[in-house]
């Protein structure tokens, strides 16, 4: 079989030239140096790493490195590296960047990523892998530089768009992948038209609810692996939940995927202690509660479906605030409410008026004080976040708030207050995505979310490589509430916080009976009474220990085999 | 490369361009620039233009790079050198730019009188790189005398061992080629061709047996969807690319040595 051989003409070129110029000649000196050059950076080999030798600053873990040497020699450089939260994805990403980079295998690379992680991953490419990256700033940087890092949404957008698809890219890495799920969105479609040679897709949860999502990942990334989309659906339902229901997929997929878990690592972490705050509503608070209620009636006409009102109850849980928020968007939202409804509404928001004091931020205070550390504080809603911080502020505390919709140059200058001078971090649950905060060991979950992998996410900012301290997690529920309910399904029966992503997801791709939101909304809504509540919410718990206890059945019989 | 390594490669770098040592010990060194060596590596163009527009006195910088952290006291200040460091991969870059092109002659001390003759050889020190979606590289130095055809392998390493000088010396004279430079280097491309193609390709093989698997699932995967046909054409193109086996031949250096003929 021939190959073909491309020899270099240039020099020749400029040979002739000098020849008949008699000259210039280089140094007899630098000659020689430049070949002892030369039989130091050449690789005789196509096996084996090369980039952990260039890195000084850096001393990868035993997997990470294991996942790199992977990615490059038995996977062709194309991958999803998934492994669980704070295990260090970025820099397998890195390593594997650099060695293509030192092999000379890539030159052009770009690099999506949450738009509050572009800044972090620019600093962690130029330190700590010597990788000249850029962040994208100005339309002109794709075309000046090799390494550009961007967020997927700049990218997306015109004129990026069409500059981005004119580059040669020989790498393409995307952070967060997970986001991807969907191959009818906008940012799908744009990755699915980029060309990608190598190309590596990170994410902590391939899959979050169905099968169809880790079909659009791998298809993103190596098109045709499962099959063509008609071939893949007709042989795996489209709703399927689990991949270890089929042997033959798991198979597939992990030819393209790469997932550690914490214990696979072999390194010791640090602990986390869960600690349930059980709170009591005041007076005012109660009865505030007690009257969301009146919204239930279907006959006033009011916008009464079952979320609005569990939204409505779960905010009375945090914040009277945000009860008020909600209300008032309701009310505008109808352009002719009917005066039964805007009636309900006075009376609810009389009631939110009656409240005087929070409970939970009065417990929160007194915690933080206790702690006399750094603290991160989460909530789901924003108008919780901003009372928060007015509180904090009365009674003296320093705090700084983080959201999702802050550009990267805030969310940066929010982290760096943080850690040098304020006490406490509240950060909304779009904001606990991308910022790793591991100088901090102290979390309140001032409210729950029930998507357990927010969770998860929650936790990851801190529990991660680089803890140095076991991590403390307040768990805020006010008794007899939803939240209160849903705190000792989720958290406390399944143990979730001390569990990481990784079971979790087995087991959640085990459950093959619905989301577990709908679940949960089924069993806090349409229960007529307590009883039938508690009974439906017994019945649910079971079917989640079922399948956890087939989880671990499974990598029993795994390790019998071995 | 090792440390001590890179310490020596560096203060042969700089002698050999004229730069000369402010300090020197094991772990460090401080280097004052030349005006060419200043430009060459410390990337400040504006300020080298502006000196000529407004004839000032040049002032090239002095630079402090350090080789062992652990062997120097705290107050010196410098960038740490490593093997993966920007600034060591520049100094590599900058050495190989600076020695492309060589002329020597052999530094032959015959009987005074005695006229030497010294014999023209094209030497071309080549990379020769294996790529698909790994790759590896092999170095060639290959040595051609411009008279009788006569070609060897291993060229740099029997130079090393001659005492070789950049100016004719005296009571030599050189004999002028029959074979052109140029088709010289045709004849080395040529040789290196017929060697390589010899060689075993099984590497080859493996590439293109992993392309056409991945390109068999691509085409499978668009069998059934209209309308993609840019999206399919686009990723065709990304796995030819990424798999397609290729060798590419590089040259690093050479030149025109002018040998005895009992040297080779």
């Amino acid at each position: 079989m021939t190959v073909q051989i491309n020899f270099d003409t240039s020099w020749q070129d400029e040979l002739l030239n000098r020849i008949s110029n008699d000259g210039p000649w280089g140094s007899w000196d630098l000659y020689k140096l430049a070949l002892e050059v030369e039989s130091h950076t050449i690789i005789p080999e196509f096996e084996g790493l090369q980039a952990p030798k260039h890195l000084s600053d850096l001393t990868p873990l035993p997997h990470q490195l294991e996942v790199a040497k992977q990615v490059v020699e038995n996977m062709n450089g194309k991958a999803i590296l998934a492994d669980e939260v704070g295990l260090g994805k970025t820099i397998e990403a890195g390593l594997v960047l650099k060695e293509y980079m030192i092999r000379g295998l890539v030159k052009k690379a770009l690099i999506l990523v949450p738009a509050s992680l572009v800044s972090q991953w620019e600093m962690e490419l130029n330190s700590k892998f010597f990788i000249p990256a850029v962040a994208q700033k100005k339309s002109y940087v794709w075309e000046r530089f090799d390494v550009v890092v961007s967020s997927i949404d700049t990218a997306k957008r015109n004129p990026h768009r069409d500059i981005i698809y004119e580059q040669n890219y020989d790498m393409v890495i995307i952070d967060e992948a997970h986001k991807l799920k969907n191959s009818k969105t906008k940012n799908y479609e744009f990755v699915q038209s980029l060309k990608k040679k190598f190309c590596l897709l990170l994410t902590a949860t391939p899959i979050q609810n169905k099968v169809s999502e880790i079909f659009n990942l791998v298809s993103l990334l190596k098109p045709g692996h499962l099959g063509s989309e008609s071939a893949f659906f007709e042989k795996y339902k489209k709703d399927a939940r689990s991949l270890n229901d089929n042997e033959h997929l798991r198979e597939l997929v992990n030819k393209v995927m790469i997932r550690n878990r914490r214990e696979d690592t072999g390194i010791e972490w640090t602990k986390r202690h869960v600690e349930t705050i059980p709170i009591t509503f005041t007076k005012e608070e109660q009865e505030l509660y007690n009257s969301i209620h009146i919204l239930r009636d279907q006959s006033s006409g009011g916008p009464s479906s079952p979320f609005s009102l569990m939204t409505l109850q779960r905010e009375a849980c945090s914040s009277r605030e945000a009860v008020y928020y909600t209300l008032k968007n309701m009310l505008q939202r109808q352009q002719t409410p009917s005066a039964e409804f805007e009636q309900k509404i006075a009376s609810i928001i009389k009631k939110v008026e009656a409240v005087t004091t929070n409970s939970k931020a009065v417990k929160a205070l007194e915690l933080i004080k206790k702690i006399d550390d750094k603290v991160i504080i989460f909530t789901e809603y924003r108008a919780s976040q901003l009372y928060l911080q007015w509180y904090l502020q009365q009674n003296g505390i320093t705090s700084v708030p983080f959201r999702g919709g802050f550009k990267r140059g805030k969310k940066d200058w929010m982290k760096e207050l943080f850690e040098k001078k304020a006490q406490v971090l509240i950060a909304t649950e779009a904001g606990g995505e991308g910022i790793n905060l591991q100088f901090c060991n102290h979390i309140i979950n001032f409210d729950l979310p029930w998507n357990p992998m927010r969770l998860e996410q929650r936790i990851g900012r801190i529990h991660r490589l680089g803890q140095k301290k076991d991590v403390m997690i307040y768990n805020f529920a006010i008794k007899d509430t939803v939240e209160d309910h849903v705190l000792k399904l989720l958290y406390e029966k399944i143990n979730l916080f001390e569990k990481v992503i990784g079971d979790l997801d087995d087991i959640l791709t085990k459950l093959d009976f619905g989301k577990v939101e709908d679940h949960l909304m089924d069993i806090l809504n349409q229960s007529s009474s307590e009883g039938e509540m508690k009974i439906k919410m017994e019945n649910f718990t079971s079917m989640i220990q079922f399948a956890e206890e087939m989880t671990e059945g499974d990598s029993h019989a795994a390790t019998g085999n071995t | 490369m090792q440390q001590q390594e890179i310490h020596n490669f560096l203060l042969k770098y700089f002698e050999a361009n004229k730069c000369e040592l402010v300090q020197s010990q094991s772990g460090y060194m401080t280097v004052q620039l030349t005006e060419e060596m200043d430009k060459e590596l410390m990337n400040r163009p504006f300020y080298w233009h502006y000196l000529e527009k407004t004839g000032g006195v040049p002032n090239p910088m002095q630079l402090t790079l350090i080789t062992n952290q652990q062997q120097i006291n705290g107050d010196i200040k410098g960038e740490n050198i490593h093997f993966g460091s920007p600034r060591l991969h520049q100094i590599f870059a900058s050495t190989k730019k600076l020695a492309g092109y060589i002329r020597l002659y052999e530094d032959y001390q015959g009987a005074p009188g005695k006229q030497t003759p010294l014999l023209p050889w094209l030497c071309i020190n080549a990379k020769i790189s294996y790529q698909c979606d790994r790759k590896r590289d092999i170095y060639q130095s290959i040595g051609l005398q411009l008279i009788n055809g006569r070609m060897v392998t291993d060229f740099h390493d029997r130079m090393l061992k001659l005492p070789l000088t950049p100016k004719i010396p005296d009571y030599a004279f050189t004999l002028s080629p029959l074979i052109m430079p140029k088709s010289g280097v045709t004849r080395i491309e040529n040789m290196l061709r017929t060697k390589i193609s010899e060689e075993d390709h099984t590497w080859a093989t493996e590439a293109r047996e992993r392309w056409k698997k991945d390109l068999d699932l691509l085409n499978h995967f668009y069998k059934d969807v209209e309308n993609e046909l840019e999206s399919y054409e686009n990723e065709k193109q990304a796995l030819k690319e990424q798999f397609e086996p290729k060798i590419d031949i590089s040259i690093i250096n050479g030149g025109l040595f002018y040998l005895t003929d009992n040297a080779m």
